[in-house]
């Protein structure tokens, strides 16, 4: 079992990182979006003990929300609470597609997030979100795999397409959307 | 995929966040939905005679359907961020229903007692909140898109919020066409029916607020 009592970021080093996703620095989303991970693990598994396979899947779709609604953040919203928001969305989501009533009228204890510990060592998928993106629609598909597999530019990818850059931009933004959809069971 | 694999790829080209994404589907929402019901009025009902246009009434109609369409759009703004506290937002609805109910009061207190009650009810107290809320429809249904987009985490509140919201444009769109005079029944029967209009969101909204 990982020592899990000095894993605990600050929530201070967590906003730092934040802010500076959210004004468009990729490398401190990417570090923000790992620790936001361990952190949803431990949270997730405290509330999912029922169904411990899972919390992988739930993890990558609450991530997959939060970036898809990175723009509902605003400064003042401590970052914990508005991740603990989502997630428990997508779980009440997850409960209610599974048909577990009983789960709906559940109270779910405010636990102070600044305890919960962060859980690094990931679980395994059902999904395969690999797979999801590959059954995309083709312009869809291109524009995410450009972009963000093989690394190109907005600019690259559209020389590459023939399409615009503001269609590559749309495209992709659609295609993390469709793949948010596709995850719901 | 790892989810350390996921991560890559969504941080990979992320850029910054989207500015302003709440203001960008409201307000086009509030464009529309303003639109549908004035264009709807004017057509359906027809517009007010000429005399009316500039007395009191029909300003005092406007203003208070503005009014509430900006209060209701802060409520539902902040509805639409996950852990955003709404307590301001709610207490400003509520401040534009007591500020209209006082200027009605305030009218009807300044009648001789007799003229009250049928100053209250005019002519057409039981059509007209139906009127506000049929009008409402169309922005009800662009105001839930809207917050479709975003990320209501307590939907029926959200649904709720996007109701007053599509209520006042509506409203907004009745007092083109309404010719009551009394700024009691304004304060009575327009809120009963963005009241309703209300109530036909939050019920609506657990179930189209999914994303």
């Amino acid at each position: 079992m990982p020592d899990n009592a000095n894993q605990n970021e600050p929530e201070s080093g967590l906003r730092t990182l934040w802010l500076r996703a959210q004004a468009g620095d990729e490398a401190a989303y990417r570090e923000a979006l790992l620790l936001i991970a361990s952190r949803l693990r431990g949270f997730l598994r405290h509330r999912m003990q029922s169904a411990p396979d899972d919390v992988e899947d739930l993890v990558q779709e609450t991530l997959l929300a939060l970036h898809l609604q990175r723009g509902t953040y605003e400064r003042s919203l401590p970052i914990g609470a508005w991740v603990v928001a989502i997630a428990r969305h997508k779980l009440v989501d997850l409960w209610r597609r599974r048909g577990r009533r009983d789960a709906l009228h559940e109270t779910l204890d405010d636990v102070d997030e600044a305890l919960l510990v962060a859980e690094h060592e990931e679980g395994g998928t059902r999904r395969d979100l690999e797979k999801l993106l590959l059954a995309l629609p083709v312009a869809q598909r291109q524009a995410i795999w450009l972009t963000k597999v093989d690394g190109l530019s907005v600019a690259e990818a559209a020389a590459r397409t023939g399409a615009s850059p503001s269609a590559i931009k749309v495209q992709v933004h659609r295609g993390m959307k469709r793949l948010a959809d596709m995850v719901k069971d | 995929m790892k989810t350390e694999q996921l991560i890559d790829l969504l941080a990979r080209g992320a850029g910054p966040a989207q500015p302003a994404l709440v203001a960008r589907r409201l307000g086009p929402a509030a464009c529309a939905g303003v639109l549908a019901s004035a264009a709807i009025a004017l057509g359906g009902i027809g517009p007010v005679p000429a005399a009316m246009v500039g007395a009191a009434a029909l300003w005092i109609k406007l203003a208070y359907g503005g009014a509430m369409a900006l209060a209701a759009a802060w409520l539902a703004g902040r509805l639409a961020r996950p852990a955003a506290p709404a307590g301001a937002a709610a207490a400003g609805v509520l401040l534009v229903v007591g500020g209209m109910a006082l200027v009605g009061t305030a009218n009807l207190l300044g009648m001789p007692a007799a003229e009250r009650l049928p100053a209250l009810l005019g002519r057409s107290w039981a059509s007209c909140p139906w009127f506000v809320v049929g009008l409402s429809l169309p922005a009800l249904a662009t105001a839930l898109w809207a917050l479709r987009g975003l990320a209501p985490t307590r939907p029926r509140l959200a649904g709720f919020a996007a109701g007053l919201f599509a209520g006042a444009l509506g409203a907004l769109g009745y007092a083109l066409a309404c010719r009551e005079i009394s700024p009691a029944f304004v304060a009575v029967w327009y809120t009963v029916g963005i009241g309703i209009t209300a109530l036909l969101g939050a019920a609506l909204g657990p179930r189209v607020l999914r994303w």
